[in-house]
């Protein structure tokens, strides 16, 4: 009796499991799949957005930058998605370097300043947010210090073991800092800045946004992070926060669209990004509480950022940034000897 | 003894006797079969996407090469992470083990009060994705937390070394309590009774009887929270600070500078760690007889009541259950206030997005968990039934095979699947399927290693005995074997469900638009600093854990299964 009450729930279990098998198998060729990279409510609002416009059906799948190269790699033999939506572009030039993007000229694309996209139209820029400090202004107050408004002011003593940062080897927003930091004062001083600096950093974060949720939960006094994060963080509710753009100039990210080698529906993807590109769906990312500036010199940017638009930004030069990568993590390394502690 | 008798047989007389097991097995049909089974799962969903890593880290352009592993070995920083790790590993399992059995022995062998609550606070570490209790652990004991500084007013650094021990003690340890209480209640009272009649006081018994018989659960338990540890990727990447281990190098090398070639070379490197620490356990452990159970009418303990015992004891597990409870309240108090750390009124606000956005989640996790479950816990029984009790070819390749399954970072092993099951012949990728295996593969595992300690108590006379009444391999197996040892086959299910709804790292990369997974979702919040909605979604995940323990105790119940009930 025992026993087969056992058995029929095996059953039953078995007999439930079959559509699991069938479902996922069945249903891939007839939607267009996006990797998101970015936060998951951008990406819900996009690919509904893009449903309602084109009767497109659209899914995503929402990973960090680096997980969506990493998957696009292992799955290049055979696609599972066609479109990457969002993401630093310099993770898009190595896909491209490495043959896993399709080029695509989106029509959208001619009004979009040419330093926003790849000239062969492996990505185009859909937005860019700008480098600079976030600060917890409580502990501003209680030790008497002023907003650091310069790259220079980071060295102030006070700051001794109280700035946090991610790690240039695993954060693309820190080797974007590096390179700033290198580009702005030049190889020799800039890297003499760096060891200067490391003497106030009390941790090296892995995650680039690791920094910005510390400030905001009061683990750490400042970080140095893309401004748009913080905005949002301000926009919650954390009021505590306090912003400043380096007044000598700074680097930025840019957020890309891409379309994947080998797309299984290349032509619905095109379509997608076309989509992104027009005002009406850069300006979505704002009801959200995605802050970043836009592509598309027709958009409304989001009032929040609009204190920080004028900042001075520098000559950014990507292509020897990413050739130099390892030699500058090399010697980045050494200097500040990120071996780990204990 | 054994082994210098083997080593006086001949190739050609080993050849022999292998021969002789194959037809032996050709005799016992249901055996063959689930050897089979059990080596084609092992087969296509460990050692092939193992084989797809090693590949992965050997190979440039196409050529065959090892630079990598030179580059590892040459490199200071890697040689400082990989001691790291291992020093990690050790004191975290040295505690997580000491802790573990602390609660065993408290539940099982004195008599304090509140045993039902030290009971669930023991497994409660396990019904969370593991950033929860890192993140707690902030949030109580950091630069601001609610303990060191509100209260006591320290400025706490938790990041680094002993924070990260902390959280993965905390983590680690149920599985080890799971083990060592099952152990704990299959020894024979009347063991440690005749003991005691001999003029042994109690620590003389517990120092002579009950720790050695506990010893093979004992190094398992320790053998497990090591490797966990060693493969643990969520707490490092929270709570590490500049302490960094192999899992989260290996994921910043691969992700983080898309150098997949060399974080698959490290992931190998850990692979062999885990593998040696397992070939020393058993060469230290294994060979040794631990029967406790012979299938004589055995009796209810007497419980110590000695309190120079009992209070200390007390004391310890009611400090660890404070600690663990005060960090889990923190969820459903993070699910409800408006805005962590700002604005502490009262909302339904994540709840309610939960429910809109995350419903997808919730059902997918719940229904590919449920899936798992009796799968990875049958599994999981039968292949330790085969390892301890039966002979066959290939017998220490399985056992060694599936042990790996847990060694590997979980990231590392998704992309093994990743790379081998995207293209023909077989096309997983995308499916809830591979999800499942997923599951079942990262689960199974531990449950093998419960019934391996747990098989190793019980004499195989009794086997034997019904073997030669006339039954064959099934019928022993599913009348003797499986009654002696159920309370290992429920603490099986209980866990591969848990670790089927909190599983993070091993699917991240086979999530797909049609099939998601809870533990993505939290993740994801937690990257963007969105506390309210990541403890709204760890609330529900705990609910529906809660609610399926709940179900499953009372259906095993139903079947007849008293798990209070001793030998």
């Amino acid at each position: 009796m025992k026993k087969s009450i056992a058995l029929l729930f095996i059953m039953v279990l078995i007999v439930a499991m079959t559509p699991v098998f069938a479902q996922g198998a069945q249903e891939r060729p007839q939607t267009l799949t996006v990797y998101v990279g970015l936060l998951e409510e951008h990406g819900a609002a996009i690919c509904q957005a893009f449903e309602k416009a084109t009767g497109i059906k659209t899914q995503y799948v929402r990973m960090s930058g680096g997980e969506i190269y990493a998957r696009i790699r292992a799955e290049s033999q055979n696609p599972q998605a066609s479109v990457w939506y969002g993401g630093g572009s310099l993770t898009f030039i190595e896909a491209d370097n490495n043959g896993l993007l399709e080029h695509y000229i989106s029509p959208n694309a001619a009004i979009i300043d040419d330093k926003f996209k790849d000239p062969n139209g492996a990505w185009t820029g859909i937005y860019s947010g700008y480098l600079g400090f976030y600060a917890d202004g409580d502990w501003l107050k209680r030790n008497n210090v002023e907003m650091p408004r310069t790259w220079n002011d980071l060295l102030n003593p006070v700051f001794r073991g109280e700035i946090v940062m991610a790690h240039p080897g695993s954060s693309s927003t820190a080797y974007n800092m590096l390179t700033t930091i290198l580009q702005l004062q030049g190889e020799e001083k800039g890297w003499e800045y760096l060891v200067r600096l490391n003497e106030n950093i009390r941790q090296y974060t892995k995650s680039g946004s690791a920094g910005g949720r510390m400030v905001q939960l009061r683990e750490t006094a400042l970080t140095i992070g893309y401004l748009h994060d913080a905005v949002a963080f301000k926009r919650e509710g954390y009021e505590h926060i306090v912003i400043a753009a380096p007044e000598d100039g700074t680097g930025y990210e840019i957020g890309a669209v891409g379309i994947i080698k080998g797309a299984p529906q290349l032509e619905a993807a095109k379509k997608f990004v076309d989509f992104v590109l027009t005002a009406e769906a850069q300006e979505i990312g704002q009801t959200v509480n995605a802050l970043q500036f836009l592509t598309n010199p027709n958009a409304r940017p989001p009032k929040e950022v609009e204190s920080i638009k004028d900042t001075k930004l520098i000559d950014q030069d990507d292509a020897w940034s990413g050739a130099n990568r390892s030699a500058f993590l090399n010697k980045f390394n050494q200097l500040t000897r990120t071996a780990p502690p204990n | 003894m054994q082994e210098s008798q083997n080593a006086l047989y001949s190739e050609d007389s080993n050849f022999k006797r292998y021969f002789k097991q194959l037809k032996f097995s050709l005799r016992d049909p249901v055996l063959m079969v689930s050897v089979i089974s059990v080596t084609i799962i092992v087969a296509l969903f460990i050692v092939i996407p193992l084989f797809s890593i090693l590949r992965e880290s050997v190979e440039e352009s196409g050529k065959f090469t090892l630079q990598s592993y030179f580059a590892i070995f040459r490199s200071s920083y890697d040689l400082e992470i990989i001691w790291n790790t291992i020093k990690l590993g050790i004191v975290v399992a040295s505690l997580g083990t000491a802790v573990a059995f602390l609660f065993a022995y408290a539940t099982t062998y004195l008599k304090i009060p509140n045993k039902k609550f030290f009971k669930v606070l023991s497994i409660l570490p396990m019904i969370s994705p593991p950033f929860v209790i890192s993140l707690a652990a902030i949030l109580l004991f950091g630069r601001s937390g609610l303990i060191t500084y509100k209260l006591f007013g320290v400025r706490n650094d938790i990041y680094g070394f002993w924070g990260l021990a902390l959280t993965q003690v905390l983590s680690f340890f149920p599985i080890g309590y799971l083990m060592l209480t099952n152990l704990l209640q299959n020894i024979d009272p009347s063991v440690e009774e005749a003991a005691q009649a001999l003029g042994s006081n109690q620590s003389r018994v517990f120092r002579t009887v009950t720790i050695p018989l506990m010893l093979p659960g004992l190094a398992n338990a320790a053998l497990l929270i090591f490797i966990q540890s060693l493969a643990d990727f969520g707490n490092a990447i929270v709570i590490g600070g500049n302490f960094t281990t192999m899992a989260v190098q290996i994921y910043q090398q691969g992700i983080g500078s898309y150098d997949m070639q060399g974080a698959t070379a490290l992931a190998v490197v850990l692979l062999m760690i885990s593998v040696l620490a397992f070939y020393l356990q058993n060469s230290v452990i294994g060979k040794k007889s631990y029967i406790t159970v012979t299938g004589k009418a055995s009796k209810q303990r007497v419980l110590n009541a000695n309190k120079k015992v009992t209070i200390p004891v007390y004391v310890v597990c009611m400090a660890i259950s404070v600690t663990v409870v005060s960090m889990y309240l923190l969820v459903p108090y993070g699910a409800f206030v408006r805005l962590w750390g700002v604005d502490f009124s009262f909302t339904t606000r994540w709840i309610t997005y939960v429910f809109t956005i995350g419903m997808r989640y919730i059902k997918d996790t719940t229904v590919l968990a449920a899936m798992a479950t009796p799968i990875s816990a049958i599994m999981g029984i039968v292949a330790a039934y085969l390892i301890v009790r039966k002979e066959f070819p290939g017998k220490k390749a399985l056992e060694w095979s599936i042990l790996m399954a847990i060694a590997l970072p979980g990231t590392v092993l998704g992309l093994g699947y990743v790379l081998t099951y995207n293209t023909p012949p077989l096309i997983l990728t995308g499916t809830g399927f591979i999800l499942v295996v997923a599951l079942v593969i990262r689960s199974m595992p531990i449950g093998t290693r419960s019934a391996i300690a747990a098989l190793k108590q019980i004499d195989p006379s009794i086997e034997e005995a019904a073997s030669i009444c006339g039954a064959g391999s099934h019928k022993v197996f599913l009348s003797v074997t499986i009654p002696l040892i159920r309370p290992v086959f429920f603490s099986g299910l209980v866990y591969s469900f848990i670790r089927g709804m909190t599983l993070v790292s091993t699917i991240i990369f086979l999530v797909s638009a049609r099939w998601q997974m809870l533990t993505v979702a939290i993740m994801n919040q937690v990257d963007q600093g969105l506390y309210g909605a990541a403890n709204a979604y760890c609330l529900v995940l705990i609910a529906i854990v809660g609610g399926v323990m709940l179900l499953m105790s009372l259906f095993v119940r139903t079947l007849g299964i008293n798990l209070n009930e001793g030998y």
